[in-house]
């Protein structure tokens, strides 16, 4: 009990907290998503803006070349020795139209080549050369009908693309006009920049450069769940992506929320142990201050009906005092009367001290029961000049019990039944099954009950008889014992109608009239 | 591995990638260890008895791949076959060089022991059997399989580097070797792979024309062997050399017009040493190897852009020694063929020094990338992969 209540105590306290905290936490997580995509984006246009810079300066310095070389004397040595100075730019040919097809450099068309020795500068696709990207590029020689042509090795390019590195495992992609790798930062992928094999990035690096949006979110060539930054370098034919597993990407939001949830269990155990502990203190403190209120109320009754009795006691010993033989038979009387009023006093507090043992129960016939109730208060009855009579089961109803605690509750209703009736009406003891139970209601005609004693007609010491013989401790009683079987108590009343109270428990089903049970014992 | 796969022999090719596999069929009589030392291997033991010549006893454990024991005439056709000449002698073989001008270990260690059956296929005593082969795939299997280590090697020719690059990188192959480290770029980063490097043999040199006077080797020498050639020629952080070198400001004495001859890989440093030459620079021709063969052997050039031997130092011999095997240049210095028959290196290197044959440029590491799974991927001393039936895999 002290448990649970701790329990609901701390959740409804924590649970709140930390339903909010998750929400906000998923805020967060969307946000820091958001902000890593847009990172990511940011060092893909980084990064092609370094491409694009990189190309136009080593397309700048083969024009330099072009118009530092091209009416030297000794050209081709000084293009030769160019490869010392700047390896990118390959090896620099003068070409012109009597070179032979296998003199130019193999990615341009025809028509460029006879746009290059136009004296217009041209520059094919990029492609995969032997191990490295290449770019096929002429320049104008100034000397007519003849360029400068060289194959520009972009190893730097895609080594520089290669060591982007985002995080601990970002990377960055560099695609070709047809979608396939040209450099790959993740290893594992690298193998299909060098087999010209499209990786599951390529359809969409293709659509980026027809203006097609590529994810920001999507399985890459190793099926892990990434986020990308995307850019676009249409006139090169070049796409980068630069992409980070969304695990590394959103650890920071997945920690905090793991940090949470652990605060929250760690907080909400300890609210439940701290609770659990002065849950354990207050109701320890209510029983005691429960049992002292009890046995404030057991004092005040008894002190009460002790007290009345004593007052009557006290006029009886007056009334002996005087030796008037004439109040001889008074007084016995009285004496008598007191005598029993306190041996009733006396049964009640014992009633309450026997507890009902379901190993020694035995199986009782409720109609031949109900016959022995009426028996027994059939002289109460006669006293207050009250009809007793029985409405019998149709058939045998078959209970198990103590009989002797059945009969006291039984009794007491019954008793209490009589007291409420007016002289010359009628108790009616009923016995009937109902909803597969045993019952034996008690119907009387009396005032009835007001409505507002209904709700604790059954709390100990709460009679409001104060007769003089009435501790408040029948209803409580006859409740505890009927509990004790298994069963229930109910009660009906109507002001100036009378009042039913019903006594429900379980039926023996399989009980018969048994050789040994001893179903007629009065 | 790319390039043609060619047939795996004791002897002959060493250019075709199936000759990678020698040293896993074929054992030597002695290998060498990192610090040059001899270590045995057919030989049980090896006792010098001369600059040329050495008394070897012979393991009598050892058997070939078809079960056979290997015996003394197995051995002594092997090095026969190798340019040696074997005289038995008291349960031992006296071995010398056919050529007396040829230091017996550099042969011994170019030697590799076989016997050829009556189909013409040859077997071998290591460790390794070949099981299968085609034009593009020798498979070779341990012939005593051990847990933990490679028991099954396939060699396989892909047509270009760029095919045998990707094998690599999708896991289809787990070694590869004989990288430039601008390619390494390539493979870090890559999870299942590592990057192996191992001391290299050979120094990219510049040879000289020994008709050159000796007063103008010694300038070409200090002038080309310079921080400047070298970083012109391939760029920062790529040599190994630190120390022992010009910083290039050695001046070259005007004279005639100096033609230098480059083939292969050679090209940008055939043209740095024409830039370091200055006034003195003429012309770079770029040919196919075997014209320049030729034309090393026919003397026609000053300078040539070569790779020759550094390691181990009886190496020298086979290239600098008067009539030596490899010396296509015509270099010819008796100090230093005294030295080298002595099996005194450190005296034949300093007479190399006075009197150089080249310069020498740039040593480089030997490279591979092999998979992550080896624990222990040692490359060389003598053939990068020699060491490959010792690595253990990680379980």
């Amino acid at each position: 009990m002290a448990l649970l209540l701790a329990a609901l105590v701390a959740a409804s306290g924590v649970l709140p907290l930390v339903i909010l905290a998750v929400l906000g936490l998923q805020i967060l997580r969307q946000r820091g998503e958001r902000s890593s995509q847009e990172a990511l984006q940011a060092i893909a246009e980084q990064a092609a803006a370094r491409i694009a810079t990189y190309i136009a300066q080593q397309r700048e310095m083969l024009r330099a070349v072009g118009m530092a070389v091209g009416n030297q004397p000794d050209a081709p040595r000084r293009l030769a020795d160019v490869a010392l100075d700047a390896p990118s730019l390959g090896k620099l040919r003068l070409v012109s139209a009597e070179t032979p097809r296998g003199g130019f450099t193999p990615a341009l068309k025809p028509e460029q080549i006879a746009a290059a020795l136009r004296g217009t500068e041209v520059a094919s696709d990029t492609y995969m050369a032997e191990l490295s990207p290449a770019l096929d590029v002429c320049v104008p020689s100034g000397r007519p009908g003849s360029a400068f042509c060289t194959t520009l090795d972009l190893l730097e390019l895609q080594r520089q693309v290669q060591r982007i590195r985002v995080g601990e495992k970002g990377y960055a992609l560099a695609f070709d006009r047809t979608g396939k790798l040209l450099a790959a930062g993740s290893g594992a992928m690298r193998a299909a920049v060098l087999s010209r094999d499209p990786v599951a990035e390529s359809p969409l690096a293709a659509a980026l450069l027809t203006g097609a949006a590529a994810p920001p979110r999507l399985r890459n060539g190793e099926g892990l769940d990434v986020l990308a930054g995307w850019a676009a370098l249409p006139a090169l034919g070049w796409t980068i992506a630069v992409e980070q597993p969304a695990e590394e990407a959103l650890r920071g939001a997945r920690t905090a929320l793991g940090l949470l949830a652990f605060g929250a269990a760690v907080t909400l155990l300890l609210s439940m142990t701290v609770g659990y502990v002065l849950v354990r203190r207050m109701l320890a403190a209510l029983e005691l201050e429960e049992r002292f209120r009890t046995a404030g109320r057991i004092a005040a009754g008894v002190t009460h009906d002790l007290g009345h009795r004593l007052t009557i006691l006290r006029q009886i010993e007056q009334l002996a005092a005087m030796n008037d033989p004439d109040y001889l038979p008074r007084i016995r009387e009285s004496l008598a009367s007191e005598v029993s009023t306190l041996r009733r006093f006396v049964t009640d507090f014992s009633d309450l001290t026997r507890e009902a043992k379901p190993q020694d129960f035995l199986p009782i016939e409720l109609n031949t029961f109900a016959d022995s109730v009426l028996a027994g208060a059939q002289g109460y009855a006669s006293e207050a000049n009250v009809a007793l009579e029985l409405q019998r089961a149709a058939s045998e109803l078959w209970v198990r019990g103590d009989r002797y605690l059945l009969e006291r509750a039984a009794l007491n209703l019954t008793r209490n039944a009589i007291e409420a009736s007016k002289p010359g009406s009628r108790v009616r003891l009923r016995v009937d099954r109902s909803d597969g139970h045993a019952m034996l209601a008690v119907e009387d005609q009396g005032a009835g009950i007001p409505p507002d004693r209904i709700a604790t007609l059954f709390e100990s010491f709460s009679s409001t008889k104060r007769s003089g013989v009435h501790l408040g401790m029948g209803l409580p009683n006859v409740r505890r014992i009927v509990a004790a079987h298994g069963g229930a108590i109910s009660v009906k009343s109507k002001p100036g109608e009378g009042t039913t109270f019903r006594l429900s428990l379980p039926v023996n089903g399989s009980q018969s009239s048994s050789p040994s049970a001893p179903a007629t014992m009065p | 591995m790319w390039g043609p796969l060619g047939e795996l022999a004791p002897t002959g090719d060493t250019e075709a990638l199936a000759s990678l596999a020698q040293p896993w069929v074929f054992e030597r009589l002695f290998s060498l260890d990192a610090t040059g030392q001899l270590k045995p291997g057919l030989a049980a033991h090896v006792e010098r008895l001369s600059g040329q010549r050495v008394r070897v006893e012979l393991r009598r454990d050892a058997t070939f791949s078809d079960g056979s024991s290997v015996t003394e005439e197995d051995v002594v056709r092997s090095l026969q076959a190798g340019g040696l000449q074997v005289i038995q002698s008291g349960g031992g073989l006296i071995v010398a060089p056919v050529d007396s001008g040829l230091p017996v270990d550099a042969l011994l260690l170019e030697a590799r022991i076989f016997r050829q059956s009556s189909d013409g296929k040859f077997v071998g005593s290591g460790p390794f059997a070949v099981v299968s082969q085609t034009d593009l795939e020798l498979r070779l299997t341990r012939r005593i399989p051990q847990a933990g280590h490679v028991n099954e090697v396939r060699v396989i020719a892909y047509p270009t580097p760029r095919d045998a690059f990707a094998h690599t990188l999708k896991g289809d192959a787990n070694l590869i070797i004989d990288l430039e480290s601008r390619w390494l770029e390539f493979f870090r980063g890559v999870p299942s792979l590592q990057v192996v490097h191992g001391a290299g043999r050979t120094t990219d040199a510049i040879a000289f024309n020994f008709a050159l006077p000796r007063s103008e080797r010694v300038q070409l020498a200090r002038a080309l062997e310079s921080q400047r050639v070298r970083e012109l020629a391939y760029g920062s952080a790529e040599c190994a050399e630190s120390s022992g070198t010009s910083d290039g400001d050695g001046i070259l004495a005007a004279g005639p017009v100096l033609r230098v001859l480059s083939w292969g890989p050679f090209e940008r440093l055939a043209l740095a040493t024409r830039r370091a030459l200055g006034d003195r620079g003429g012309e770079v021709a770029h040919l196919p190897p075997q014209e320049t063969l030729a034309r090393m052997k026919s003397r026609n050039f000053d300078l040539v852009a070569v790779r020759p031997l550094r390691w181990p130092p009886s190496g020298m011999a086979l290239v600098w020694r008067t009539g030596a095997p490899y010396n296509f240049f015509g270099y010819s210095n008796r100090a230093v063929d005294r030295a080298l028959d002595a099996g005194d290196w450190p005296t034949a290197e300093s007479a190399l020094h006075e009197d150089p044959p080249a310069a020498f440029v740039c040593t480089r590491d030997h490279l591979a990338v092999v998979d992550v799974r080896i624990k222990n991927p040692v490359l060389g001393p003598y053939d990068p992969l020699e060491t490959l039936p010792e690595w253990e895999i990680a379980q």
